[in-house]
């Protein structure tokens, strides 16, 4: 127990600085993929058909396809194939990798959320925005946008917290977020060696994250009811 | 209206699809595609001599992972470590900065092809499958690898012949493997030494194969293991260096060793992280 508690500030010291790194992560992941769902959205629902073939296969491929070995190729392609390592190897170009590969793969769900959001809105209310003299843009941002947020809601929230989760398959990129730094410790990592309990202690950081973001999300929820 | 958000729609796909592609608009990434784009050609100019382009960046990234006595962060988060020291020490002859980074040690032969990395030195069991795809140095450590039993069960498994009954659990692609193939016994691969113990651990395996300099410091009095023990030597085997294949770094690391272990100072570092006694006369 003694061993216990003298290892415990220095684990959290570790542990802490790896979660700001899934923080980082998660954070950047959302605020590239909504815009960059939206449009992969409007792309597939393009009545230019070109456009919403190219959009239906970068879905496809993207869906199709595991996140790990998306992350794999992004980093070491580049150097492996145009033998030109544009990421470098420090940890910046770890995670930008990181970055751009989860914000493509979170885009592309998004944006079929978005898509059955937008559907979702009845066909009538174009038409009737259509009559009034509205233009498609003003029929969106004033009619279609605010129902589609709404219903969207429940789904995002969903993705939300699978990211918070997801963000640790950086690791394979050797991306040093929560669960390495806790693993780092059954090697040996800051004088501590052999030790398996930080990797499972991961896991409340990740709980307290997540409820802290299911509380959120459902206040947002909850202004957006009075919407029906 | 419909047809411009069709084409702001139509050019934002194809940045991304650029992105896919490893590229970018950024300007950012542009200079570094231009860096590394001039970093090639000056490879090439030189007919890809290692040596010129690590110079030519100035400086050695070594790629290692938390792995004491070896390399491991010390209180203020600097890389130290018998091969860390040694490796900082090698760049200062070249005349480059080292800088240590931490790689996912099931990719290190792409780290070091797509050269995220120059060389993988961090007490690497000079095993044939690393022979064939590194550029390897001289060996420079010794180390065995040895069964890891628990505590209670020991006693039953003195010499190898005994443990041919065992479910072992092993790292996936490491020398531990490879013993327990020879061994023939019933083994699963997982992802690292440290998963391993944890399979001993919990009952999941029987027993576990990992590296002797390992064993010593994450096995018994003080560690998560303390019910468990190393018990049956099953072979000698060596550490060392790898560069890319075809690297002439590999040469100059060679004399360096040598350098190093007759004037002495080699030894001296061994001496501070306690591995001396493995250590090999170059």
């Amino acid at each position: 127990m003694d061993k216990f508690l003298e290892q415990l500030p220095i684990v959290f010291g570790a542990l802490n600085i790896g979660f700001l790194q899934t923080l980082k992560l998660f954070f950047v992941t959302l605020i590239g993929a909504f815009p960059l769902g939206l449009v992969i959205a409007f792309g597939s629902m393009s009545r230019f058909k070109p456009i919403s073939y190219i959009a239906k296969v970068i879905v496809w491929i993207i869906r199709g396809t595991p996140l790990m070995i998306q992350l794999l190729i992004l980093y070491y392609f580049p150097g492996l194939v145009f033998h030109q390592a544009i990421w470098g190897g420090g940890e910046n170009g770890r995670f930008t990798a990181a970055a751009i590969s989860f914000i493509i793969n979170y885009s592309c769900y998004f944006s079929e959320i978005y898509r059955g959001g937008i559907q979702s809105v009845p066909k009538g209310q174009e038409e009737a925005g259509l009559v009034l003299g509205m233009t498609r843009s003003q029929i969106f941002r004033h009619v279609t946008l605010l129902q589609m947020i709404k219903n969207i809601l429940p789904p995002i929230s969903n993705e939300i917290l699978t990211l918070v989760k997801d963000t640790s398959l950086a690791r394979i990129i050797a991306l040093q977020e929560i669960i390495w730094a806790g693993q780092s410790f059954m090697k040996g990592s800051h004088g501590i060696s052999g030790a398996i309990w930080p990797l499972f202690f991961t896991a409340l950081y990740y709980l307290i994250w997540n409820g802290i973001m299911t509380v959120l999300l459902g206040k947002l929820e909850k202004k957006l009811e009075y919407f029906r | 209206m419909k047809k411009a958000i069709a084409l702001a729609a139509a050019a934002l796909m194809a940045v991304s699809l650029t992105a896919c592609g490893g590229g970018s608009s950024s300007t950012a990434q542009t200079e570094a595609q231009t860096q590394a784009a001039a970093e090639e050609t000056q490879a090439a100019a030189s007919e890809g001599s290692d040596l010129d382009y690590v110079k030519g960046k100035g400086k050695l990234v070594v790629g290692v992972t938390d792995f004491e006595p070896m390399d491991y962060k010390d209180d203020s988060g600097n890389w130290i470590g018998f091969d860390a020291d040694l490796a900082a020490a090698f760049a200062k002859s070249l005349g480059v900065d080292v800088e240590f980074v931490e790689i996912n040690w099931d990719n290190k032969i792409m780290e070091l092809d797509g050269k995220t990395i120059d060389c993988v030195w961090n007490g690497m069991t000079l095993t044939d499958e690393v022979k064939s795809s590194m550029s390897t140095t001289n060996a420079y450590c010794n180390n065995s690898q040895i069964v890891i039993l628990p505590k209670d069960k020991a006693d039953q498994y003195k010499d190898k012949d005994s443990l041919k009954d065992l479910k072992f659990a092993v790292e996936s692609g490491s020398a531990g493997e490879e013993q327990a193939k020879e061994l023939g016994a019933e083994y699963t691969p997982v992802e690292s030494q440290a998963n391993a113990l944890m399979e001993v651990s919990s009952g999941t395996s029987d027993a576990a194969i990992i590296d002797s300099l390992m064993a010593a410091a994450m096995v018994g009095e003080g560690t998560s293991y303390e019910n468990l023990t190393y018990t049956v030597k099953l072979n000698d085997e060596e550490y060392g260096v790898g560069f890319r294949k075809g690297s002439d770094l590999t040469e100059k690391l060679n004399q360096f060793f040598a350098d190093s272990y007759k004037d002495g100072s080699m030894k001296k570092l061994a001496d501070t992280y306690k591995v001396s006694a493995a250590l090999i006369e170059q």
